[in-house]
């Protein structure tokens, strides 16, 4: 019964993708047919998804027309992880004790609180001038950080601060100095909020660093590619880009729960 | 569970790798890539300045500046990468053209006017002519410098010219097909069968020849007898576009019987983005650029049956007047190679014309 | 070693009196229950004699030394078991000894002898959400005992079982005090526990919390529970706290 129920509902998840891609290929279509248009779009433009196809095929490898590179889509993805998983460690490394100290401490949250709470509602997206005009190199990595070391230290906080109380007292109890009491107790038992936050974060850094790459240019990039092609008039490339950035988003989110059941078995 | 957890970390290790692999397919000359960075021209002379690009290549006025700034000295002149080649054109809009009744005569009168601009900045270049120090102002203005040592070398190395090249465009074409910016698949749909039937069909001489054999009319002579309003294009600060802005501010588009306005968008920040918001949108009539744009955008269009990114050359408006400005400790291209160089962008003239200077020096580009 | 004494303690919190002038002693090696209606006091009894919170008037004693601050010296076993989710049966034993530094093998030794001795063999390397409520409450004692206190403070421990478990934990309990041989202070609501497990049974009155009446219980172990003694003080103290509890309802 939970087996077929499951299925029914993969069946119904590939429909959907299925009905999704079907719809795109009819409006384009019908617009180049001339028979309807959508108003302010230049649906004729858009790629139908086999031309889109065929583009990501195409510009999966590296290709060497005399001098140029044309950098293939594979190694635009490897560029842009590298950079979000760089500015995710280094998020990670800043946030996860700044979070402890805040959530632990009243005096340190007092100091800390107020800028956080500035700083955090200045999207990712508002720090790429200064990016580009201020910062000499490791832009892009910049606005990754930004984007993800707010959600670690908010989700790190509000997870040492929902630490149970009465495991506090039982540690306690059984001897924990206070050192001992963050390392054995308020850290594990924030930890499904960190790796939470994490997930969130790395979430916000990869919309960041797509952004970001349209902006901070170095020839490498998913942002930088997608914005290349458009530029260039060559749509079924950029439109194939744009897929594979929602493609590798969803892989980072499922593998992060992903790891995140298979590391924090005590949560069911 | 385990198993797809596995396949997850299988799949993201696949395209870190393949990512490796697909980098070392490229056969790795001996030396790194040259990095090509899009940015703005201000961009390029304050980065080469701070040290953060090794140099650009970048349309006049900028080079002049960075050179009278003393941030930069030429390694090459486009002429020397190519000698005497084509840049900058005015193109009118296809459909534009459909929709006017008189656009023959209103293109004939474009052409006249870009002649008769030519010749006087010709002139002017002269340090002892009476237009001299006009012309500078006019540099000075249209090209945003406020040093005139910089304009009058800014003005050095264009050479302004009112007739279209179509030899030499189908050589552009034939560049840009082997560097692979146009899309391959798209060449055979276009229905034009090689280079030289392309570069037919985007290049009309017939105006400019009319312009040459009505050079010594009087504009108002042979002004349109009902004024037209036409709405222009042209790049920011590019220097090779000066003609227009001299015809302009010396009022003989509206001699002619033309009135300008500048389209939405104008100036733009380089010839594809002018293809791409300017005439396809169709906010621009007739505009000026460099022919690689003109040329690459119709072939990457997607639905060849609307005319959309058509447009058709019917003036020249220089040749040469790029130019790679290096840094310190720049002495070769070969000194580049894995360093940064800022381009105005994709499918730009500088962008072929670095890629040509690249290719007989056996370097790598990535962009 | 093991004696506790509460001296007129008193304790507010903010100007609500929760205990006023609690006296009573737990003497070494002694089961002591404290029964009380509701909100009288029995945790925050427990809690000072831990030294999780101070009292407002008045002193603790444990063998002698004042409590200020977290005392170590005693083991607490909370009623919603309070174990860490993320450690293992094993490792909730384990962490006592850890903190207090001792080695791998020590650790292993430790958790070894007190995992026989609750009879959790074989579920060494379960995680509480995989135990039952029996199961979990044995950890929590395990882990108490695992730390050598001198003193064990029990807050309700069998409260969430079914009757058959409590019956059963209340035997082993017996079982494990004896052999360790420890004073407990044992907090219930019910009766017939404290009549099955204390030495002597501590009736408190509410609002504020105080020492209503002590009973002390002579019978040899193990006990009958349906016993005519054991019946008769069953009603003596039912009718004292029966009374204190309408008292606190009326209230
Ligand atoms: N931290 C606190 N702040 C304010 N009031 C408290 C606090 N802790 C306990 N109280 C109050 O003190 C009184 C005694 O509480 P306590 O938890 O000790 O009762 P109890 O006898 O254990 O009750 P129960 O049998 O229901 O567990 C209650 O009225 C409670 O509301
Ligand atoms: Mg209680």
């Amino acid at each position: 019964m939970k087996v077929d129920s499951g299925k029914k509902g993969l069946v119904i998840n590939l429909l959907s993708l299925i009905g999704l891609v079907v719809l795109w290929h009819l409006l384009v279509i019908l617009a180049r047919e001339n028979i309807f248009n959508i108003p302010f779009i230049r649906l004729r433009d858009v790629p139908t998804p086999v031309e889109t196809w065929y583009a990501l095929i195409g510009s999966l490898f590296t290709k060497t027309y005399g001098p140029a590179l044309t950098v293939g889509i594979l190694e635009h993805t490897q560029a842009s992880l590298l950079r979000v998983i760089e500015g995710g460690i280094i998020a990670f490394i800043i946030g996860v004790p700044l979070g402890i100290g805040i959530g632990y401490s009243k005096p340190i949250g007092n100091v800390l609180n107020p800028i956080i709470e500035i700083v955090r509602n200045m999207p990712p997206m508002a720090w790429i001038p200064l990016a580009v005009f201020i910062l000499v190199a490791g832009g892009s990595i910049f606005i990754v950080f930004i984007g993800t070391v707010f959600p670690i230290i908010l989700n790190t906080i509000h997870g040492v601060k929902s630490t149970d109380l009465r495991l506090i007292d039982a540690a306690k109890t059984l001897g924990a100095s206070g050192s001992q009491m963050i390392t054995k107790v308020i850290i594990p038992s924030a930890f499904p909020s960190i790796i939470a936050g994490l997930r969130i974060g790395l979430g916000v850094g990869w919309m960041a660093i797509v952004a970001a790459e349209m902006v901070i240019r170095s020839p490498i990039g998913l942002g930088y590619f997608i914005w290349n092609m458009g530029e260039l008039g060559r749509y079924p490339e950029m439109v194939a880009g744009m897929i594979v950035i929602g493609v590798i988003g969803y892989i980072m989110n499922i593998s992060i729960l992903l790891l995140q059941k298979r590391f924090v078995k005590w949560v069911d | 569970m385990k198993n797809s957890l596995k396949i997850l970390l299988v799949v993201i290790l696949a395209i870190l790798a393949a990512g490796c692999i697909g980098g070392n397919k490229t056969p790795q000359s001996v030396s790194e890539p040259i990095n090509l960075v899009k940015m703005s021209g201000q961009d390029m002379v304050q980065r080469l300045g701070t040290g953060e690009i090794a140099g650009f290549i970048m349309w006049e006025p900028y080079p002049a500046i960075a050179m009278t700034n003393g941030y930069g000295k030429p390694l090459l002149y486009s002429g020397q990468i190519w000698k005497g080649h084509p840049c900058c054109v005015v193109a009118y809009d296809y459909n534009w053209y459909k929709n006017t009744t008189n656009a023959d005569e209103i293109l004939k009168r474009m052409a006249l006017v870009q002649l008769k601009s030519v010749e006087y900045i010709n002139n002017a270049k002269e340090t002892r002519s009476p237009d001299h120090e006009d012309l500078i102002k006019y540099t000075m203005e249209f090209g945003g410098m406020t040093d005139p040592k910089a304009a009058n070398l800014s003005l050095s190395d264009v050479e302004f010219v009112y007739a279209p090249n179509i030899a030499d465009a189908q050589t552009f074409i034939t560049r840009i097909q082997d560097f692979g910016i146009f899309d391959s698949e798209k060449w055979n749909q276009s229905g034009y069968k090689n280079a030289s039937d392309y570069a037919n069909a985007l290049i009309n001489k017939s105006y400019s020849d009319w312009a040459s054999q009505n050079k010594n009319a009087n504009l108002t002579s042979v002004a349109l007898k009902t004024p037209v309003t036409i709405r222009y294009a042209y790049l920011v600060n590019d220097i090779h576009e000066l003609p227009f802005y001299v015809g302009w501010k010396k009022g003989w588009f509206k001699d002619a019987g033309i009135n300008i306005t500048l389209s939405d968008g104008t100036p733009f920040q380089n010839g594809a983005f002018e293809m791409q918001k300017g005439f396809k949108s169709g906010v621009v009539d007739i505009g000026s650029l460099g022919i690689p744009p003109v040329i690459i955008h119709r072939i990457n269009s997607n639905d060849f049956t609307i005319d959309d990114t058509r447009v058709e050359v019917v003036a020249g408006m220089n040749n040469e007047g790029s130019v790679i400005v290096v840094g310190k400790n720049i002495t070769s291209m070969k000194d580049l190679s894995g360093k940064t160089v800022g381009y105005p962008g994709p499918g730009t003239i500088q962008h072929v014309l670095f890629l040509m200077e690249a290719d007989k020096e056996g370097l790598k580009v990535r962009y | 070693m093991g004696r506790l004494i509460l001296k007129d303690i008193s304790k507010k919190f903010n100007d609500f009196l929760a205990l006023e002038n609690v006296n009573f002693e737990v003497e070494d090696g002694e089961f002591v229950c404290l029964l009380g209606p509701s909100g009288c006091g029995k945790t925050t009894i427990l809690r000072l004699a831990a030294g999780l919170d101070s009292p407002t008037d008045g002193e603790i004693f444990l063998d002698g030394k004042k409590i200020a601050g977290t005392n170590k010296e005693c083991g607490f076993v909370f009623q919603e078991y309070a174990l860490f989710p993320w450690r293992t049966a094993k490792g909730n034993i384990e962490f006592g000894p850890q903190v207090k530094g001792c080695s791998k093998e020590e650790c292993e030794r430790i958790s070894r002898h007190y995992i026989d001795l609750v009879g959790l063999r074989g579920f060494e390397d379960h995680f509480p959400h995989e135990l039952s409520g029996g199961m979990k409450q044995r950890v929590g004692i395990a882990r108490a005992y695992a730390n050598k206190p001198k003193l064990l403070l029990m807050d309700e421990p069998f409260g969430a079982l079914d009757a058959q478990t409590r019956n059963i934990m209340q035997a082993e309990l017996l079982r494990i005090w004896e052999k360790e041989h420890i004073s407990v202070l044992f907090v219930t609501h019910s009766v017939d526990e404290a009549v099955y497990l204390a030495d002597r049974v501590v009736v408190m009155s509410a609002r504020p919390g105080t020492v209503k009446e002590i009973f002390g219980i002579n019978l040899p172990r193990p006990r009958i529970r349906t016993s005519p003694e054991a019946n008769a003080l069953r009603d003596a103290i039912l009718r004292s706290l029966g009374s204190e509890i309408k008292r606190a309802a009326s209230i």
